[in-house]
Order: C-alpha cells, then sequence, then structure tokens
C-alpha cells in the first residue's frame, strides 16, 4: 500500500525528468552558487550595497531582495517564487528557527540572545493570542492551521 | 524508541559521510532551561528540559554536485514534565540528500525536507525537482507523504503531490501557477469523513518601473469551489531611503480554514472572512538609523456569531539603530492593537540592545504590554530578558539568559536559560558560511 502511495510523486518526477531531458527544455545558464562565495558578517544585509544589476536566476533586482524590516516582515512572498536565492546565504534550518513542523519551544526564547532579530510572539503570547486571534485567526492559521499546533490542542481540543 | 533509533541511524550516516566530503559544517546547539511555577492550590513544579538542537551540511560529495542534509531536535525533562507531552520528545525536521545540476538551477531532492513553491507550503517524506527552463520558463514537481504531528496519526493526509511552473520577463515580471493534492484528509474528526485537498494557486511579482512593485498570492480551493486567499504586497521606493508599502489580505474561512486539523479552533463550517488593509513607510534617516511606521485595518467578519464582527486596528513606530560596524544594534517599538468594540485591545511597547566586544556580547530586551480590559484581573504584562554570552573559541559559545515577568498567568514568571552553541565547517573565515 505504501508502495502505492509513492508512485504517483515517483512517476512525477520520472515525468519531470524525461520531459526536460529528452526535449532539452533546461535553461544553458549556469546555476546559482550553492553558498555566498564570501563571508556574511551577523545582522542585515543589504545586497544592493555590493551587487548591482539584477539577480541571476531569477532576475530581479538586488534591491528588491534587500533585507529591510518591511522585506523580513513580507519575505513568504519572496521565498515562495525564489527559494533558490533563499539557500545560497541561508542553511534550511535559519528558515526552520520559526517555520517548522514541529518547533519545540518559541523562537525568541530559543534565541533570547538575538533581540534584533524579527520574531514573532515576543513577551507573554500565551495572553496576547486571545486578542490577535479574535481580530485576525487567519493569521494563526498560517503557522497552526495544520502544522506545529501540539500546544494549542492542549486547550482547543 | 522507532524515532530514536531513525535519528541515530541518520547520525551515524551523516558522521560516516565526512570521510568524502570536503565542504562540511556541523551545527549544534543545547539548550537547559529551568523555571519554577507556584500556583495556589497545586503542587509546586520545577521543570528543567534539556534540548539539543543538531543539523549537518555535507557538500559535494560524490561528483560534487551531491549533498546531505539533517537537522532535528530532542528534549529530555529531567525534572517535573515541561509539556504536555512525553518527558522526552524529538523531530526529525528534515534529512535529505540534494543533487543540483550545474545549469538551469536544477536540483532534486529526496528525503524530508520543506517544500515553499506557490500554494505549498509543506513539510514532506518525498522527492522533489525544479529546474529553469528555456524561454524564462521554470519548472518544479514534487510528492510523497506530508509529515503527520505527534498528537494523532490523522492529522494529515496519506500521500500529497504538486508543482508550480511561472514565466519570468527579467526585471519585469514573474507570473507563477501551482497546485497540490493531498489525499484522504481528515475533513471532519467527529465523524472520520476524509476527503482530498486540491488546491491551485496563482503568483505575481510586477515591477513596472525601477521604484514599484507588486508581489502576491491568490489560492483557490477546488474542493469548496472557492477563493480562500488573496494576499497582495505593493512597494513603492520613490528614494532610496524611502520605502512606501501596502498590503490587502483577504481569507475566506469556508474555504480557507477546510483542510485544519483543529476543527473546534478553525471551524471551516462556521464561515466568515477577515479582510486586512495598510500599509507602512521605512526611512532610512541615515544608513545606521531606520524607522518605519505601519498601519493596519482588519475587517471580521462571522456568519454564525455576529460578537466576532467588528473592525480593528493596528498601528505603530519602530526605530532601530546599528553603530560600530553592526556590533551595536538596538530598537526601539510601540504598536498598539485596537480591537473592536467587543474585543480586547493593548499598547505593546518594546526595547532591546545588543553589543558584541571581541569574545562577549550582550543583550537586554524589555517589553510591556498594557491592556484596555483586564485579564485575570491584572492590566499589564511585562518581561524583561538579559543575556550575557562568551566565545570560548571561535566555534563554541556559551551563553545564559535570565528572564523576569509579570503577567496574568504568573505573578513572577522567574526563568533562567543556558544556551551552547557549537559550529564547526570546512572553510576558512573568509568564505562564506551560510547563516
Amino acid at each position: 500500500m505504501r508502495g502505492a502511495k509513492l508512485l504517483l510523486p515517483s512517476l512525477s518526477v520520472i515525468v519531470f525528468l524525461v520531459i526536460t531531458a529528452c526535449s532539452r527544455l533546461f535553461s544553458n545558464e549556469s546555476s546559482l552558487p550553492a553558498s555566498h562565495p564570501e563571508a556574511l558578517g551577523e545582522g542585515r544585509v543589504e545586497c544592493s550595497e555590493c551587487h548591482q544589476d539584477q539577480i541571476r536566476g531569477i532576475l530581479k533586482p538586488y534591491d528588491t531582495i534587500s533585507h529591510s524590516s518591511e522585506f523580513i516582515k513580507q519575505h513568504r512572498f519572496y521565498a515562495a517564487q525564489n527559494d533558490r536565492l533563499c539557500v545560497s546565504c541561508h542553511a534550511a534550518s535559519f528558515c526552520n528557527d520559526c517555520h517548522a513542523n514541529e518547533l519545540e519551544i518559541k523562537p525568541s526564547i530559543k534565541l533570547g540572545n538575538r533581540p534584533d532579530r524579527e520574531l514573532i510572539h515576543r513577551g507573554n503570547y500565551l495572553t496576547l493570542h486571545k486578542i490577535d486571534g479574535k481580530i485576525d485567526p487567519a493569521s494563526c492559521y498560517k503557522c497552526h492551521g495544520r502544522t506545529n499546533n501540539e500546544q494549542c490542542i492542549v486547550c482547543h481540543k | 524508541m522507532k524515532k530514536a533509533l531513525c535519528y541515530l541511524a541518520l547520525t551515524v550516516v551523516t558522521l560516516s559521510s565526512y570521510a568524502s566530503a570536503d565542504d562540511w559544517s556541523v551545527y549544534s546547539t543545547t539548550l537547559l532551561g529551568i523555571e519554577q511555577r507556584a500556583v495556589p492550590g497545586f503542587a509546586d513544579q520545577t521543570m528543567a528540559p534539556a534540548i539539543q538542537f543538531f543539523g549537518a551540511d555535507l557538500n559535494k560529495l560524490g561528483d560534487s554536485n551531491i549533498s546531505m542534509h539533517m537537522y532535528g531536535w530532542g528534549r529530555v525533562d529531567l525534572a517535573d514534565k515541561s509539556t504536555n507531552e512525553g518527558r522526552t520528545d524529538g523531530d526529525l525536521t528534515y534529512a535529505y540528500m540534494d543533487y543540483r545540476l550545474p545549469r538551469a538551477n536544477g536540483e532534486i531532492k529526496g528525503g524530508r525536507f520543506f517544500i515553499n513553491e506557490g500554494v505549498a507550503n509543506e513539510q514532506i517524506d518525498g522527492v522533489s525537482a525544479k529546474a529553469d527552463l528555456n524561454k524564462n520558463f521554470t519548472l518544479s514537481m514534487f510528492g510523497g507523504a506530508p509529515v503527520k504531528l505527534d498528537w494523532t496519526k490523522n492529522n494529515k493526509g496519506d500521500y500529497i503531490a504538486g508543482g508550480r511552473t511561472s514565466y519570468r520577463l527579467a526585471g519585469i515580471l514573474e507570473l507563477g501557477v501551482s497546485g497540490l493534492y493531498e489525499g484522504e484528509v481528515t475533513l471532519d474528526t467527529a465523524t472520520g469523513k476524509k476527503g482530498n485537498r486540491p488546491m491551485v494557486g496563482g503568483d505575481i511579482w510586477f515591477s513596472p518601473h525601477r521604484t514599484v512593485e507588486v508581489a502576491g498570492h491568490t489560492f483557490y480551493n477546488v474542493f469548496t469551489g472557492g477563493v480562500a486567499e488573496n494576499s497582495y504586497l505593493l512597494s513603492f521606493k520613490p528614494l532610496k531611503v524611502v520605502t512606501v508599502t501596502g498590503v490587502y489580505n483577504d481569507q475566506r474561512f469556508k474555504d480557507y480554514f477546510t483542510f485544519s486539523n483543529i476543527h473546534s479552533l478553525f471551524n471551516p463550517f462556521n464561515g466568515g472572512e477577515t479582510k486586512s488593509y495598510g500599509g507602512g513607510v521605512t526611512f532610512v534617516i541615515s544608513r545606521p538609523f531606520e524607522i518605519t511606521a505601519d498601519y493596519r485595518h482588519y475587517k471580521r467578519i462571522s456568519d454564525v456569531n455576529t460578537d466576532n464582527n467588528g473592525n480593528s486596528d493596528r498601528y505603530g513606530v519602530e526605530a532601530r539603530l546599528t553603530l560600530l560596524d553592526k556590533r551595536l544594534r538596538s530598537g526601539l517599538a510601540y504598536h498598539r492593537s485596537d480591537g473592536a468594540s467587543g474585543f480586547n485591545g493593548y499598547d505593546e511597547v518594546r526595547g532591546f540592545c545588543l553589543y558584541e566586544i571581541s569574545h562577549y556580547v550582550g543583550s537586554i530586551d524589555a517589553i510591556g504590554q498594557f491592556y484596555r480590559h483586564s485579564i485575570y484581573n491584572r492590566g499589564n504584562a511585562f518581561e524583561v530578558i538579559a543575556s550575557a554570552g562568551y566565545h570560548i573559541l571561535p566555534e563554541l559559545a556559551l551563553s545564559g539568559d535570565i528572564s523576569y515577568g509579570q503577567n496574568p498567568q504568573f505573578d513572577d514568571d522567574l526563568r533562567g536559560l543556558l544556551r551552547l552553541t557549537y559550529t564547526i565547517n570546512s572553510k576558512t573565515a573568509d568564505k562564506g558560511v551560510k547563516k
């Protein structure tokens, strides 16, 4: 039965490879580097300090992904289109500080030594979630609707 | 036990792969927390959870295009239980092999990993493949089994597959279409009724002028036949130092909450929706000083409980000051959540400062929240976290946090945390190491 369930994804990948390989559909452009060639310091980076023009591979200006406060708050739009660029500088574990199927502790506790990072649910959020959740329950759903809700079911059975 | 053996096997495989990897990094964070709780009418509790996070990246395996990545955590309660789960717990967040093609940003993954492609935002055990195609098209596909949560076996479907394709016009446009199909999802926990989860989405990035960008997406629930979410962002950068943004979000609960695995909380049968719009202005007064003001208006409409109808606002301002080549990072923020007449509201004030010098790093972070209507007879909450750290070696850092607060749940909330961070990699200091 499990084999049958894996048949669909396996077939999908095989079809993908056959289609692209056989019909020479791949772009000839070289891939983005697996990691940033120079060390990046702590804190937010401003890509356009060093880079101009547009980013090879995603065809957007460097200024688009400069890490301003607003970019960090809205990064989901960019990550959903350009995650191959994110992984050039960020290990997947960086994203998993907040985005995970099961988070053991609040990001702001795990990273209590990094108050400069833009982390949600700081302070006594156990109380505040009753207010924020009533104003906009959809904001809770993004992270807790289908994942990371083992603490939620303690009260919301 | 089975889970522990899987972790052990993965760790052994990972560590044994070092022999053939000449580009690798290993990172570990050990947290030891201590907390005492004294609640009238209940026995006093002392909690001391020890949590170990461990990750490894092994790059340039085989023909140099293969890499392996893993990350996970485990917890042991050294005193009273710290959560509502067992005294030990753990999770394998990801563990996958990755083959990167030298051109076309081609990539094939297999194992446990996250998918973030348009409408799909999932953790799966499976495979994925993606590549840039000719004429500025892209294609990605994935399939496998959704990773379930511990609390029941019926919180995710049995299998999932999907993909995304997009077209790009250099510097001007990206248009994407994505879809996913998850089979055998529990739609009603009370009756155990199951169904499938078909979702499709469209996403856009559009820059008609170098100062203007629009990004966003619309997700459509094929099962209910309705638009689940519209979410769009408009950015305008009239000057290098000024960014003006506008946001619009609209979620229709019947379509948005359909596949939640906590129906008592996100009840799609109750219907309703939330619409929100607003914007922000960021002004970089000089390179180290940045100030951001933001406003968001929320309109909630309930189909069942009219007490939940209402218009709410959230607005505020944040200032950040970064000096001494980023070794000093500080900020001050004020926000007000002005809930609708039947809701509560609050003001929030926060200030922080972090300073690094030589092998030492210290920070202080204070936050206060002041409720419009008292909660459990208390009108406010506050928390102060002081942290100090020392780099014993370049790869090894020890830090400790002490936090104290008062809130509606606890008259006194005193916690301590010790953190040992170990990061080692094969690269020299001037080479790029991922954050």
